[in-house]
């Protein structure tokens, strides 16, 4: 028994009152992430007045945000049910390899659209299915993905990449509208259009998450699954959900990624499992379940993009970048414990 | 002789609030010193501060005349001092053997010795009655009676002085409290001081040698015979009189409409063939000692497990076996028997955790957080939740509160069964008084409420009609006002009496 608070119903005076918010402390937790941005950018522009603080970076930046930002979103979710998704990195290179190969030699930018989220809505299905009825630990059952997406996106073409540019003539050119490099390099009004993509999924995400009913079962099967079934929240379906979204939004990401790069990689994705619950955690949501904030992904997101930006820029190698980004990822979830909580 | 303990003007703040501002309290060897005082009294605080979990902010406490460090757990448990939390705070996957001894394992050399740790703990149940639980047993495996046995059993362990016993009997039968006494007056033969925290008045006097009764964090009587009045040591507890338990008896209550019908439902191991009627506006009690499968009656028909034959229906069409959603969508509630780990989402607000079941009636495309925060208002003030305020979390408020959030997300769902199980436990008399006058009141409504409890006097009160069950079958039914505790109790035990254990230990 570690508990310290005193028996609870005596009438504290309403300042000492916990409300849900504080007590869950995201809101307190937004604000504090919104002065880390800041700070960043601000260290940013003194350390690199040259480079850092212009519009072609922050572009930049907010391009190659996107593609783990939309993996983020779906993090949360999975997150949310105190779950895990290990696999989204290697689903990313799979789907992109799957559109790929659909559209070699010849074929339409809608068809690789379509065949690379198909592809990654049904690896994440088999996720889901393994999950949700075969009852595997997600950290088992994804870790597994991790592993079989990676060898499918590696047999694929036998380990070769395949190359895109076809959809747009043949070279980055200028691309036409809703072509596939339109997505990666557009711009509307001087913002890339892969932003308009992720912000487009980051306030679909909070919408759902906090405006319907199906959000609040995902915060309430990870708070406490067996209140939840006695409620009525249709637990299974929920948990299963999780994960094909997840799947999905992998896919997304992925036409994102081969959009910006003209082509698809089998070993794109590399580690953006670890990018993506990062800023999950370092935005507030509990890896226990019960507790979610998209708001907080959102800045989580943009903190790391900014750190690496940064690093980049500092010429720090990506070895160190890479010991720099798991340990702000441990910091984040040493700083989630109970007892270093407000 | 210097009493066992003594505690003097005791006070433990915390940022905000003034948990204890000033106990004094004394326990004399071989005594069971009852401490009575409403949820939020500091009751668990003071005895947190004795047996070292919280530091006192001020205040001595002495173990036979000698000051206990304060602050230490450790220390206080080597002096002798050992508590059964009301939390039991066992580790589901050991053994009960390893949970007895957990962290004082007896050792051969460096190895475990195993052989006497079985046979010790055997040795420990054997004391208290209850030799049928092996000592091999997973923890998970017990049901929340067998494990507070074993908790018992772990404080023995220890070579204790002082037992601290917090809400020992809120989770046994009325069979099992006779064994529990039976095991603390032979402690206190022994000379062990007992520190005894219940909420059942009736238990005092059973098993009490004196009463000190706390009340918003001060001791406002000490050292009371355990012969006082139960009305004046209510008064003191909440300050005021408690008008009326019970609410009124109505003249034949329930209408000719059956709501909820049981045929023959079997689950096995716990049920065996159960079939029972509640009609609309009619409270059914159902009484049992723990592990007859009362609980597990409860799940099989709310659809959380799948009977293996049998039916339910309710208001005359059938619900399919093990579908929780379905029975809900039909008009089944259930208040849990553990509300913290199975009916609450304990960080949500107050709102949340009521309007979870009845989402669907705020969603038009969206939710409407406004309409929802409205209408939850509404129902926490009918049921005068303190704090009324929606927005509050739940962990935060007290066991009758809980039990009213639960309570107000059934009501906002206007559910047309109600299956209560062990609906007041850990809940202070005032609010006590409160809850039953929701279930009637509901029951006037037209809810057909179905009440497991283990507490008979209150099935007695609050029931138009009590089942009793026995090893998974009901084995006797009688009138409300026609019942008395010591029938029912004929009823719910084995005809194998328990009782015969206890003179064999001895």
């Amino acid at each position: 028994m570690t508990t310290s608070s005193p028996e609870s119903d005596r009438t504290a005076s309403p300042s000492e009152a916990m409300t849900e918010r504080r007590v869950a402390g995201f809101h307190l937790q937004e604000y504090a992430l919104v002065i880390v941005v800041i700070l960043l950018f601000v260290a940013g522009a003194i350390l690199k007045p040259d480079s850092f603080p212009t519009w072609d970076n922050v572009r930049n930046m907010l391009t190659q945000a996107s593609v783990v930002g939309v993996l983020a979103i779906g993090m949360t979710f999975v997150i949310a049910t105190a779950g895990i998704d290990l696999s989204v990195g290697s689903m990313v290179a799979a789907a992109g390899m799957f559109g790929g190969i659909l559209v070699d030699p010849e074929g339409s930018t809608l068809l690789f659209i379509a065949g690379a989220i198909f592809f990654a809505t049904l690896l994440g299905s088999v996720n889901a299915i393994a999950i949700a009825y075969g009852r595997v630990v997600p950290f088992i059952a994804t870790l597994a993905m991790f592993s079989i997406a990676r060898g499918i996106a590696l047999l694929l073409n036998d380990k070769l990449p395949v190359g895109l540019l076809d959809l747009n003539g043949g070279s980055f050119g200028d691309p036409g509208a809703f072509s596939l490099l339109w997505f990666g390099t557009g711009r509307i009004f001087g913002i890339p259009v892969s932003v308009y993509v992720f912000l487009g999924i980051v306030i679909a995400g909070w919408v759902v998450l906090n405006r319907t009913r199906y959000g609040r079962f995902v915060v309430a099967v990870g708070g406490n699954r067996e209140a939840a079934r006695i409620a009525g929240v249709p637990v299974r379906r929920t948990i299963l959900s999780v994960y094909v979204l997840s799947g999905f939004l992998a896919g997304i990401s992925a036409v994102l990624l081969c959009a910006r790069l003209g082509s698809a990689s089998p070993v794109s994705g590399n580690l953006y499992e670890l990018d993506a619950i990062g800023a999950v955690v370092i935005g507030g949501t509990s890896l226990a379940g019960g507790r979610a904030t998209i708001g907080g992904t959102f800045l989580g997101v943009l903190t790391f993009a900014l750190i690496f930006s940064l690093m980049t820029q500092m010429d720090l190698s990506t070895e160190v970048q890479q010991v720099v980004k798991g340990a702000i990822v441990l910091g984040a979830v040493l700083l989630q414990r109970p007892e270093a909580r407000l | 002789m210097a009493p066992r303990l003594e505690v003097r003007s005791l006070v433990k703040e915390y940022p905000g609030v003034r948990a204890l501002e000033g106990v004094d309290f004394e326990v004399q060897p071989g005594e069971v010193h009852c401490l009575l005082g409403p949820n939020g009294a500091g009751k668990s605080t003071l005895i947190k501060c004795v047996s070292g979990v919280v530091e006192p902010t001020a205040g001595e406490i002495l173990l036979d005349g000698e000051p206990l460090p304060v602050g230490d757990p450790s220390a206080s448990l080597r002096r002798g001092v050992a508590t059964i939390y009301q939390e039991l705070d066992l580790v589901e996957e050991l053994t009960v053997a390893q949970s007895v001894f957990l962290a004082h394992e007896p050792r051969r050399g460096p190895f475990l010795d195993l052989d006497r740790m079985r046979g010790d703990a055997a040795k420990l149940l054997a004391r208290l009655g209850h030799e049928r639980i092996d000592p091999r047993t997973k923890i998970k495996e017990l049901r929340p009676a067998a494990r507070q046995v074993v908790s018992i059993a772990r404080a023995l362990s220890h070579d204790v002085r002082l037992l601290i016993m917090d809400e020992p009997s809120a989770i046994l039968d009325d069979g099992e409290i006779e064994t529990l006494f039976e095991v603390v007056r032979r402690l206190a033969a022994d000379g062990v001081a007992v520190i005894y925290i219940s909420h059942r008045l009736d238990e005092i006097r059973r098993i009490g040698d004196r009463v000190t009764v706390l009340s918003d964090g001060r001791s406002v009587a000490t050292g009371l015979p355990a012969e006082t009045p139960t009305e004046q040591l209510v008064e003191l507890m909440v300050g005021r009189a408690v008008e009326q338990l019970y609410p009124e008896r109505r003249n034949g209550a329930g209408t000719e409409d059956v709501m909820l019908e049981v045929r023959n439902l079997r689950g096995l191991p716990m049920v065996r063939g159960v079939s029972l009627q509640v009609r609309a506006g009619e409270v059914v009690g159902l009484g049992g000692l723990v592990g007859s499968g009362r609980t597990e009656l409860l799940r099989l028909i709310y659809g959380l497990d799948t009977p293996d034959e049998g039916e339910v229906l309710v208001g005359g069409r059938r619900l399919p076996p093990g579908k929780a959603g379905r029975a809900i969508a039909a008009g089944l509630g259930l208040a849990p028997e553990d509300r913290k780990s199975q009916g609450l989402l304990l960080e949500w607000s107050q709102t949340k955790n009521v309007s979870l079941a009845d989402l669907g009636r705020f969603q038009r495309g969206l939710l409407n957080v406004r309409a929802e925060r409205a209408a939850v208002r509404e129902h926490l003030s009918r049921l005068k939740t303190v704090p009324a305020d929606g927005e509050r979390v739940v962990r935060e408020l007290s066991g009758g509160n809980q039990q009213k959030v639960v309570l107000a997300r059934w009501l906002l769902h206007h559910c047309r069964v109600l299956l209560l199980d062990e609906p007041t436990r850990g809940v202070d008399v005032a609010t006590k008084a409160e809850l039953y006058r929701v279930i009637a009141d509901l029951a006037a409504a037209g809810v057909a409420v179905l009440v497991v409890s283990s507490e008979l006097g209150e099935l007695i009160g609050i029931c138009d009609r009590i089942l009793v069950m026995r090893e998974g079958a009901l084995v006797f039914e009688v009138d409300g006002d026609r019942a008395s505790e010591r029938e029912l109790l004929q009823h719910a035990v084995a005809p194998i009496e328990s009782a015969d254990l206890i003179e064999e230990v001895r």
